[in-house]
């Protein structure tokens, strides 16, 4: 069992700030980074693994400092954004070489127990060059696996793999998450941080903006002011009798588009449907008007 | 750990392209040598014109351009496209790295520069003595100037331009112009060698041995001290950072 502790940790560059006094630890079990692009994610992650020095602040791996320890490196594998890997290598050879370098001496069934894991053996003699996407993200995983690590840090391990890749690498995260390892991974996208992580760190501009149980960020995220934009055939009784039932607490209409804003997302989405029937409406459309997920951040941030 | 390490820097090395187009340097000093030897010289003026060939062509253009290349790359290049990271995340010393990586280095500009070398030497001129004089010259100035360009590719991320720089300017230029800067040019470190491997019929060195020996040392030592304390201290950014 192994965490990783950040303390107070900042780091900038120049007059940049990337990264403003963060605190959080991170144990067993799978942990989202949640952020839009450029909060900051690569940078804590780069941290965390000891390939920055925290310009202000600790970052400690089981009371090791990460920064300059390269010892650290049994306990961690790291999978890291960029694609760039060893175009020579077949997959099987990169893998070989990262156990190598690990100083593991009977390295033959531990490549190939990493291979079967990410389910590449029928192309682990083939050059990494010539691997899609999806298979350099599976290469890259088996050679931070092959030493076993306990923990297990990814940079946007979801970037650019297809749907089925998709959930094989969540299934495989969890079987991993499931024998007692810490793992840590970043994503700009809400859907998969919720779909795997137990815990989230969300990001924004550098700082922590949550931390937590998903559910309770969930919450945050949904118990907040909504606006939801509505197209039916009668507009005018359709807002009269959403206001007459007291779930919505303003409506506006222009343009013939009626903006809905609500507190209570649950109790507006039973609403509707009922106010409808009476206004004697029909509903063309009902979207919600700022669910990308800068709003949310922005949200989170102001409170 | 160090096969590993030895393996994936050689093919790194020898994979690109830059590095095969380098060996033509050297089929172009064998040529030219082959041309000059077919006007059927006489022993002097061939002693004479192979000297040059070896000292400014060999020593003086062809081992620092393959050097350059070479060394600004062996870890250079992995860290201008990143894949330094799977290096770096792995148990291993820095100094290791280092050291497995300047031995490739130098074992790939010794297989490119010093083959033809001899080549020229034995062509162009009747005693081996001087072919064997200035393959040794070139291998040890090999090292040298491989630490050095691999010490700068850790301090700056243009030391391509910088290492080329240093190369027609400091050893092309100054160094032939003001005796004192001599002693910090490898070219007359290697010339040094020459001397003391093939005698005065070889080249009447501008530095004694010891002293070029001396130098010699200590240039490649820093090199290799400072390019250990930056891979220590490299960092990683993200893309977009």
């Amino acid at each position: 069992m192994s965490a990783i502790a950040l303390a107070g940790v900042s780091r900038w560059y120049g007059n940049v700030v990337a990264v403003n006094d963060v605190s959080f630890e991170v144990g067993p079990g799978i942990t989202g980074l949640l952020g839009p692009n450029g909060a900051g994610k690569t940078t804590l992650l780069h941290m965390m693994a000891g390939f920055l020095a925290p310009s202000a602040g600790t970052v400690n791996l089981d009371g090791t400092p990460t920064w300059r320890h390269p010892e650290i490196y049994r306990l961690i594998g790291f999978v890291p954004e960029r694609e760039a890997v060893y175009g020579f290598l077949t997959a099987r050879q990169f893998i070989s070489a990262s156990a190598a370098l690990h100083g593991m001496a009977d390295r033959g069934p531990a490549v190939d127990r990493a291979l079967e894991l990410v389910e590449m053996v029928p192309a682990a003699d083939r050059a990494i060059g010539g691997y899609s996407k999806g298979m350099r993200q599976r290469a890259k995983l088996a050679a931070a696996l092959v030493h076993d690590p306990q923990v297990l840090v990814l940079d946007e391990p979801f970037n650019g793999l297809d749907p089925r890749q998709r959930l094989h690498m969540m299934d495989l995260l969890r079987r991993q998450a499931a024998e007692g390892r810490t793992i840590l991974f970043s994503s700009h996208i809400l859907e998969e941080v919720e779909r795997l992580s137990d815990r989230v760190l969300v990001v924004v501009a550098g700082r922590l903006a949550a931390s937590g149980d998903f559910r309770r960020i969930r919450r945050l995220m949904i118990d907040r002011p909504h606006s939801f934009t509505l197209r039916s055939s009668n507009d005018r009784a359709l807002a009269r009798e959403l206001l007459a039932e007291g779930e919505v607490d303003a409506v506006e209409l222009r343009d013939g588009l009626l903006t809905v804003r609500t507190g209570d997302y649950g109790a507006l989405t039973r609403a509707v449907a009922p106010a409808a029937q009476r206004a004697g409406a029909s509903i063309l459309e009902l979207r919600p008007a700022d669910e990308s997920l800068e709003s949310v951040f922005s949200y989170l941030v102001r409170r | 750990m160090t096969a590993a390490l030895l393996a994936i820097t050689a093919r790194a090395l020898l994979n690109r392209r830059r590095t095969l187009l380098l060996a033509l340097l050297g089929v172009l000093l064998v040529l030219v040598t082959v041309l000059y030897r077919l006007g059927n010289p006489s022993d002097t003026e061939s002693l004479e014109v192979t000297r040059r060939l070896l000292g400014d062509f060999g020593l003086g253009v062809l081992l620092p351009l393959v050097a350059v290349i070479v060394g600004t790359a062996a870890i250079g290049s992995e860290v201008d496209d990143g894949t330094i990271v799977y290096l770096l995340a792995k148990p291993v010393p820095r100094w290791r790295i280092v050291l497995v990586k300047l031995a490739v280095a130098w074992v790939v500009v010794v297989l490119l520069v010093v083959p033809a070398m001899v080549v020229s030497g034995l062509i162009g001129h009747d005693d081996p003595g001087l072919a064997v004089a200035y393959a040794v010259a070139a291998i040890a100035g090999a090292l040298e100037y491989t630490a050095i360009f691999l010490g700068l590719s850790l301090v700056t991320s243009r030391a391509l331009i910088i290492g080329l720089a240093y190369v027609m300017i400091w050893e092309g230029v100054v160094a032939g112009l003001f005796a004192g800067t001599r002693i910090l040019s490898v070219r007359q470190h290697a010339l040094a060698v020459a001397e003391a491997v093939g005698g005065e019929s070889a080249v009447q060195a501008e530095l004694a041995p010891g002293i070029a020996a001396g130098a010699a040392i200590a240039v490649t030592v820093v090199a290799v001290w400072l390019a250990i304390r930056r891979l220590e201290r490299v960092e990683l950014r993200g893309e977009t950072a």
